[in-house]
């Protein structure tokens, strides 16, 4: 009895104590699940609130390139310059609402400029609930990375209509010291590994000053913005692969185009595609296919007399498939002269 | 001289390297554009090894150390040991231009981990990282008072975040663009190619990007190489993609 008594109590002891390590281990499991998302948000702050000078490695494509990038946040304003050290010399300033390329291998100046009632440049990408559904936030765990304490996180995609990302975050900073763009099967497709990285107070404006003398280039750039609220909703893209929703839709001048060109954005929270659309010109081959630009893919195709071409940092198939469901929406028959609607034949 | 850089490099990528030298040597590398190249073949080398997945590297010594290696048998076996020291000693000759004993022995020691895992998949760590002093005279003006910083868990360095605050309107610098410029004709003739039209959409689509993804899309331009052949088998009417712009 004696004996009995004491097994029992053992084993009560032996069940609390199993049941204690199993909400152990859940509460672990949760705390876990949280900190990894938890690190890329840290870090996504850190990548637009943060003042920053850095040299990196980027691999893609078998090649291997030296860059700079300079990143500047004053209040709402934000500058960048992103410079090629050994490669091209192209360099990409960003200042105010202009991002200005610059291209010395083709003699070219391209000039964009964003509407200023815009987002704010590096808003933020909200990591919600309806990501993990089409991709699998894991890692978390602390590795060293070349004398630095870094957090591992994966961003997995669940299908195969986007990328994944491998980032290692300095645990200090907040700041990716590498990122690697994977697809699904964590095939690495691209490689950013910062070898040096300043966080300072202020940088000056001399530090956007492009390198070399532009003023003989061919400066290309849009006379006009359209303001955003003349943006017509006539396009859309009927179908979208999973977990991918509408963001915002524009009407902007391109170089090049008398007519304002649509420009819709679909996200699925981290990967963004824009499907832009401009009238053809009668005379112009049309532009038709798949193409690319580093990571990003490219589709174009001919729609009523429309050229469509969806750009994004997915896989071909993504832009493939929405570019192909671009389709006018029912109101483009009553408001058709405004330039964005389908021609009629 | 050559070859105590070399040691000092292969050292750095084993992570054996003291941090103040490691901090001295990285300097160098932003402004010394011949150590960077060699350091960038440094960092192919060490991705072939590695045979990180999906880091297809097309640069032939490279390819060759990758195969070599790959031949091996087992980590631990003493012909593995040889073979690779033999195998890295041509690769550094051929791609950094010189060879000597000990970065011999340490790309051995950097290689041997990677045949004794049949050079399995992993985290290339291509280079060096760290946190400048913040107050590095090369790169920080003297600045005004803030009214806001946040000061991060100390750093041996004393890394401080920006502040973030507006400041006065400085002058903007002189970019180079001229008073007059080429707007574009938007008429028929094709002031613009195609592949321009796509450098375009890319830039405009860059704007409404996160960050990490933003900085791909522009990655693609900025590093695109203007000889490279495309990387896409276009249809015969699409556009070349990869002579932007």
């Amino acid at each position: 009895m004696f004996l009995d008594s004491s097994h029992a109590v053992h084993t009560r002891r032996a069940h609390v104590a199993r049941i204690a390590a199993f909400s152990l281990l859940i509460g672990a499991g949760v705390a876990f699940g949280a900190e990894p998302k938890e690190w890329l948000e840290r870090m996504n702050r850190a990548l637009t609130t943060r003042n920053y000078v850095g040299v990196f490695t980027h691999v893609h494509g078998g090649r291997v390139e030296t860059l700079r990038i300079i990143h500047r946040v004053r209040g709402r304003d934000v500058s960048e310059r992103l410079q090629s050290l050994d490669g091209s010399g192209r360099e990409f300033i960003r200042e105010g609402n202009e991002l200005i390329c610059y291209f010395p291998d083709k003699r070219t100046v391209l000039v964009e400029r964003r509407a200023p009632d815009g987002p704010l440049l590096g808003a933020l990408p909200a990591i919600d609930e309806g990501d993990s559904l089409v991709y699998e936030i894991r890692g978390g765990e602390r590795q060293r990375l070349l004398g630095r304490d870094t957090r591992v996180v994966a961003l997995h995609p669940r299908d195969q209509y986007r990328y994944g990302y491998r980032l290692w975050i300095d645990e200090k900073t907040s700041m990716p010291l590498k990122t690697q763009l994977c697809d699904q099967s964590g095939e690495v497709i691209e490689q950013i590994v910062f070898s040096t990285i300043d966080l300072p107070e202020r940088i000056p404006d001399s530090m956007f000053k492009p390198q070399m003398d532009a003023s003989n280039y061919r400066w290309l750039r849009a006379e006009r913005r359209v303001a955003s609220n003349t943006a017509p909703a006539l396009w859309e893209a009927m179908r979208l692969p999973p977990g991918f929703r509408m963001a915002t839709r524009s009407a902007q001048a391109m170089p090049g185009s008398s007519e304002p060109v649509a420009h819709l954005v679909y996200t699925d929270g981290i990967a963004s595609v824009s499907v832009f659309v401009e009238p053809r010109k009668p005379d112009s081959k049309p532009t038709e296919g798949p193409s690319r630009v580093g990571s990003s893919s490219a589709f174009s195709t001919v729609v009523d007399g429309h050229q469509i071409t969806a750009v994004g940092e997915v896989p071909p198939t993504t832009v493939e498939l929405i570019a192909k469901q671009v389709k006018a929406s029912k109101a483009a028959a009553a408001t058709e002269g405004l330039g964005l609607a389908p021609r009629r034949k | 001289m050559n070859e105590e850089r070399d040691s000092q490099m292969s050292a750095m990528f084993d992570g054996e390297l003291p941090g103040a030298e490691c901090e001295l040597l990285a300097r160098r590398l932003t402004r010394d554009e011949a150590l960077r190249a060699q350091w960038s073949r440094f960092s192919m080398i060490g991705a072939a090894l590695r045979a990180e997945r999906g880091v297809a590297l097309h640069d032939r010594v490279a390819w060759k150390v990758q195969s070599a290696v790959a031949q091996e048998v087992t980590y631990g076996d003493g012909t593995v040991d040889a073979a690779i020291t033999t195998t890295t000693r041509t690769s550094v000759a051929a791609s950094a231009g010189s060879t000597g004993t000990s970065s011999v022995t340490r790309w051995a020691r950097f290689a041997r981990p990677v045949a004794g895992a049949s050079i399995a998949a992993g985290v290339a760590a291509m280079s060096i990282f760290w946190l400048r002093v913040q107050d590095d005279p090369e790169t920080i003006l003297a600045s005004n008072p803030v009214t806001e910083s946040i000061v991060l868990a100390p750093e041996s360095t004393g890394t401080v975040v920006a502040a973030n605050t507006p400041q006065a309107a400085e002058r903007a610098p002189s970019n180079g663009e001229p008073e007059r410029y080429v707007t574009p004709a938007p008429s028929s003739s094709a002031s613009i190619a195609p592949p321009a039209r796509l450098a375009n959409y890319v830039v405009a689509h860059s704007e409404y990007s996160g960050p990490l993804s933003r900085r791909m899309a522009l990655l693609g331009l900025v590093a695109t190489d203007p000889d490279a052949p495309p990387q896409a088998e276009p249809s015969p009417d699409a556009a070349g993609a990869s002579d932007v712009p």
